[in-house]
């Protein structure tokens, strides 16, 4: 087990040189002012300044990066764009924060054979724009999209809306290139399917930084459906609306999407966009079908009657394309409105089986008046995946205790229905104290077997993700983990 | 079921009931540094090196129940021994189906068939094997019984232990339990089928279909001999040097219906005249999905490269041996050759000197499915390809230190 000894002054002095020598000064920086922007992710509990910030221009500057920060010793984390909500960005031990953003590239797109090579650094939402009018789409859209990086989407395991049909991060890359912990570099996969031996891509993804580097990333190309059907089904009660998607997916109908909102964030995003949701219904569900033309009306039908079923007490149809891309902006948006409801917000991030998901939302409203916390909830629920946003005052130190007590007793009533903690955000620091509760101690011990072997001395992203990386001496320290636990 | 000496030399059988059995089986094998080989249905255990060392099987065949189908959630969790066509009757009393297929289903294994990473044609519409495992409980070469996943279809709670189990051939980790997520039965299915002359004709093909808006649920491309005397296809007229083209649909009856109109409407435009059209999925489909099963060829490889690689690669083959039967899931790029004849310079020499060159220009590798015992391969012909393979090996090492897990007979 590692415990991360803070690197002395001179040490980060020389280090730092060596990195300027190695990369270049303009890539490098160590300013105080400048690092106090990467002290957090969209985590924003816990901070911890890096000691240095090095942005990397290609896969040989992120080996000799990494070979310095093993010479003088140094702990070292990958960062994307930072739009993390599970602290895995989070410097522990200060130490190198390597930043991808510069490695932006999309190197090959490839069409016939339906792929595409993309350096870890493309904001997921270029590489849409690049495949425009190709008729080809990469799949996974997460909610963030717009900033987010394909290197960070890998390392998370993204979801998103449309993931729910068609699989998310992991089902869609084909290959990595890594720089490993001790500066080496593999190709893992590549533009055929089924990679020679172990499936180390598989490994790989969704491993928050914490077995390698990503460098560069095969990921698969998907056709774009013929036809889309977008609809929003109004309900009076959260009940009603859970009930309608178990329903839905019950009748054996895999819609594209399934998203819900509660009355909480309706009222947020229709103030930020006026989109014309009604403000007294007590949930909407936002249901997209897609695929061929000849078959789309007949689900779309057959979700109207599930809907009316389960009392919704309206149905409208999105009446053509413009109208449907505004749902989801206001979808994909809704985390932005919220900033109009409170100075600060938690996004919790849990799974249930799908049936679970009204007995699920009663917990939450529940939980939420006894810590009386306003909690509103938008989420991926066709795939069971629930975000309750937690509001509150970060510069009231009760406040955030209040919020973190409330998230963990969410979290914990997930396990209970035999769900999981993290959908797609991942554990990060955040859920750390989590895995014991979700794994025993062999799983963990297995999970820590793989981590050695890519990764022995623990100096790639220290103390995330599994509570056996590292010593937790930090743990106790820290006022908002305290409560966590 | 009693397993052939020269497949495995097997000193007992053993045939645990709970993972606490295996776990425990484990245990003495380390106390005794004797190999273990675990065994599903025992049909492709000839997959894989020879094994060298004596050593003790380890049959999963009580471990056979179905632990939790909460039909509703479409996900279903089964322990390791399970048949395949015993899970598929149990998913299809609810309308349900795991889209893998698997020759000899009525006696390869949930286990075998995730340690062996097997595909099958309805991979190009419904996706691989892999994007259906959530949850898996395996036991490891030190007798650490451990799960990865859950039982939710959505989740990345610690290190994704189904990926990395599944094509890992039992060496990591003895597979005790797995949870699948599921899909609905389609409503209907049908197929279309045309012969081509050459490879550029089939290429051509194969591109446009890429371009369609049709949407198939399989792409296969089919040649040499088998093809020729499946009466299924005789109205093909399948000329010896030419190709077959079947493209599978599946969807609700509308759905069906219109690809096949426009399919049929775009091969015309494209100058097939005749194309066979059949409803359901009955033969040849059972025959494709059989064909990398059969043990009568004397050499059968299976060479993954990028879907445009699959006419070269073919060819080169069809040079080789020109009586050899081709059976290609074309669009995902999974080629399966059964030669006809044993190669006059061995088997190396057709590997390395020729099969491994020919997919690695299209960026794949290939792997021997079978060949008769004596034809001994090194862990590089067998094997073909680039792989990290100190990356591996350092992986093996961590979940069986002592390497006792199917020894010797997977990459490392
Ligand atoms: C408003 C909002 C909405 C969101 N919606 C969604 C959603 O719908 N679905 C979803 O899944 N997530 C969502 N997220 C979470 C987040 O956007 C994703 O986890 C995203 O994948 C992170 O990408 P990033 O580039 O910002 O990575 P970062 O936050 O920079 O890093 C995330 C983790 O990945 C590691 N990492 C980053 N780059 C690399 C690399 N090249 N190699 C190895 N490790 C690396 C980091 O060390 C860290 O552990 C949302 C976040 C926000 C703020
Ligand atoms: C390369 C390849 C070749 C194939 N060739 C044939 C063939 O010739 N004939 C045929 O009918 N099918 C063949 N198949 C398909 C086969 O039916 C299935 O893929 C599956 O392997 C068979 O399951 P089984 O239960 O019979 O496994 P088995 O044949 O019993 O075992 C196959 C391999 O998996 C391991 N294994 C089995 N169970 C477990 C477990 N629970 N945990 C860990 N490891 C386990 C075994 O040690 C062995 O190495 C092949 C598949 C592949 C990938």
């Amino acid at each position: 087990m590692t415990t991360i000894v803070p690197p002395t002054t001179q040490t980060l002095t020389r280090l730092a040189d060596e990195l300027r020598r190695a990369i270049g000064s303009e890539n490098v920086l160590t300013a105080r002012s400048d690092l106090l922007v990467y002290e957090c992710d969209g985590f924003v509990i816990e901070k911890n300044s890096p000691d240095v910030v090095v942005f990397p221009r290609s896969t040989a500057d992120v080996v000799k990066v990494v070979q310095c920060c093993n010479r003088a010793d140094v702990p070292f984390v990958p960062r994307g764009a930072g739009t993390s909500l599970a602290g895995g960005c989070l410097p522990i031990g200060g130490g190198v924060m390597i930043v991808l953003t510069r490695l932006k590239n999309i190197l090959e797109i490839n069409y016939r054979d339906r792929y595409a090579v993309v350096e870890p650094g493309v904001v997921n939402v270029h590489l849409t724009n690049a495949l425009k009018g190709s008729g080809y789409h990469y799949a996974p859209d997460p909610s963030s999209q717009g900033a987010c990086t394909i290197g960070g989407n890998v390392a998370t395991n993204s979801g998103g809306p449309h993931t729910l049909k068609y699989g998310v991060t992991v089902n869609h890359v084909l290959g990595i290139e890594a720089v490993l912990a001790d500066g080496s570099v593999v190709q893992l996969g590549g533009p055929a399917e089924d990679p020679l031996g172990l499936d180390l891509v598989g490994a790989m993804v969704g491993s928050e930084g914490t077995l390698g580097i990503v460098t560069k990333v095969w990921v698969k190309l998907t056709r774009n459906p013929q036809g889309w059907r977008t609809m929003l089904a109004i309900f009076e009660s959260c009940d009603d609306a859970t009930q309608a998607i178990s329903e839905i997916i019950g009748a054996g109908i895999v819609p594209a999407a399934l998203e819900m909102m509660d009355q909480g964030i309706l009222v947020a995003i229709e103030a930020a966009f006026g989109f014309g949701f009604p403000l007294d219904a007590q949930a909407i569900l936002l249901i997209e079908v897609d695929g061929l033309e000849a078959g789309l009306d007949q689900q779309r039908d057959q979700i109207v009657e599930l809907c009316k079923r389960s009392n919704a007490r309206e149905v409208r149809l999105a009446k053509d394309e413009k109208e449907r891309l505004k749902l989801w902006k206001c979808r994909k948006q809704a985390f932005g409105a919220i900033g109009r409801l409170s100075p600060s917000y938690c996004t919790q991030d849990g799974v249930v089986p799908r049936t679970q998901l009204p007995n699920i939302l009663r917990k939450i409203i529940e939980i939420g008046t006894r810590y009386d916390l306003k909690i509103v909830n938008v989420f991926h629920a066709g795939d069971g995946n629930i975000h309750p946003i937690l509001l509150f005052d970060e510069r009231q130190p009760e406040q955030v205790e209040r919020v973190l007590l409330a998230s963990n007793e969410i979290l914990e009533a997930c396990l209970a229905s035999g769900g999981s903690v993290t959908g797609e955000h991942g554990i990060g620091v955040e859920k750390i104290h989590f895995m014991q509760k979700m794994f025993t101690p062999d799983d963990l011990q297995a999970m820590d077997n793989l981590r050695q072997a890519f990764n022995p001395l623990g100096k790639l992203s220290p103390q995330k993700m599994l509570p056996t990386a590292g010593g937790c001496g930090m743990e106790q320290k820290h006022p908002g983990r305290r409560a966590a636990l | 079921m009693p397993v052939s000496s020269d497949i495995l030399p097997l000193q007992k059988t053993s045939d645990p009931a709970t993972a606490a059995e295996v776990v425990d089986l484990v245990q003495q094998a380390r106390a005794a540094t004797t190999p273990l080989y675990p065994i599903g249905g025992g049909t492709s255990l000839h997959f894989g090196l020879r094994a060298k060392t004596p050593g003790w099987g380890v049959t999963l065949s009580k471990l056979n129940r179905v632990v939790d189908f909460p039909a509703r959630d479409m996900t279903i969790t089964v322990e390791a021994g399970i048949t395949l066509a015993e899970l598929a009757q149990t998913l299809a009393a609810e309308g349900q189906r795991l889209p893998v297929d698997v020759p000899a289903a009525d006696k390869a294994t949930v286990g075998g068939v995730i340690a062996t990473n097997w595909n099958g044609p309805r991979r190009y519409g419904q996706g691989s094997l892999r994007d259906f495992v959530i949850g898996i409980e395996a036991v490891d070469g030190t007798g650490l019984l451990f799960h990865g996943g859950g039982r939710v279809v959505k989740n990345v709670a610690g290190y994704d232990f189904c990926k990395l189990l599944t094509g890992s051939l039992g060496t990591l980790g003895i597979i005790t339990q797995v949870t699948f997520k599921v899909r609905p039965i389609p409503e209907r299915s049908a197929w279309l089928a045309c012969s081509l002359s050459s490879p550029k004709q089939a290429e051509a093909m194969l591109a446009a279909l890429q371009q369609s808006a049709v949407v198939p649920a399989a792409v296969e491309l089919l040649a040499g001999p088998v093809w020729q005397s499946q009466s299924a296809l005789d109205e093909l007229k399948l000329d010896p040097r030419g190709y077959a083209l079947l493209v599978l649909l599946e969807g609700t009856a509308a759905e069906v219906l219109w690809m096949k109109d426009h399919l049929r409407r775009e091969w015309r435009d494209a100058g097939v005249v005749n194309p066979l059209m059949e409803d359901g999925c009955a033969a040849p489909w059972l025959q494709i999905i059989e064909f990398s099963a059969d043990l009568d060829s004397p050499i059968t490889v299976q060479a993954s490269v990028k879907p445009s690689g699959v006419l070269p690669f073919i060819e080169v083959c069809r040079q080789r041996d020109p009586n050899c039967s081709v059976l290609a899931h074309a669009g995902n790029g999974t080629v399966f050759v059964r030669f006809a004849t044993f190669p006059d310079k061995g088997l190396g020499q057709l590997l390395l000197g020729d099969l491994q060159p020919a997919a690695s220009a299209q960026q794949g590798h290939v792997v021997i499915l079978n060949a008769p015992p004596g034809a001994e391969a090194t862990n590089q012909s067998y094997w073909g390809g680039e792989a990290p393979l100190a990356l591996m090996t350092a992986v093996k090492r961590r979940f069986d230190p002592l390497n006792l897990l199917n020894r010797g007979r997977f990459v490392y």
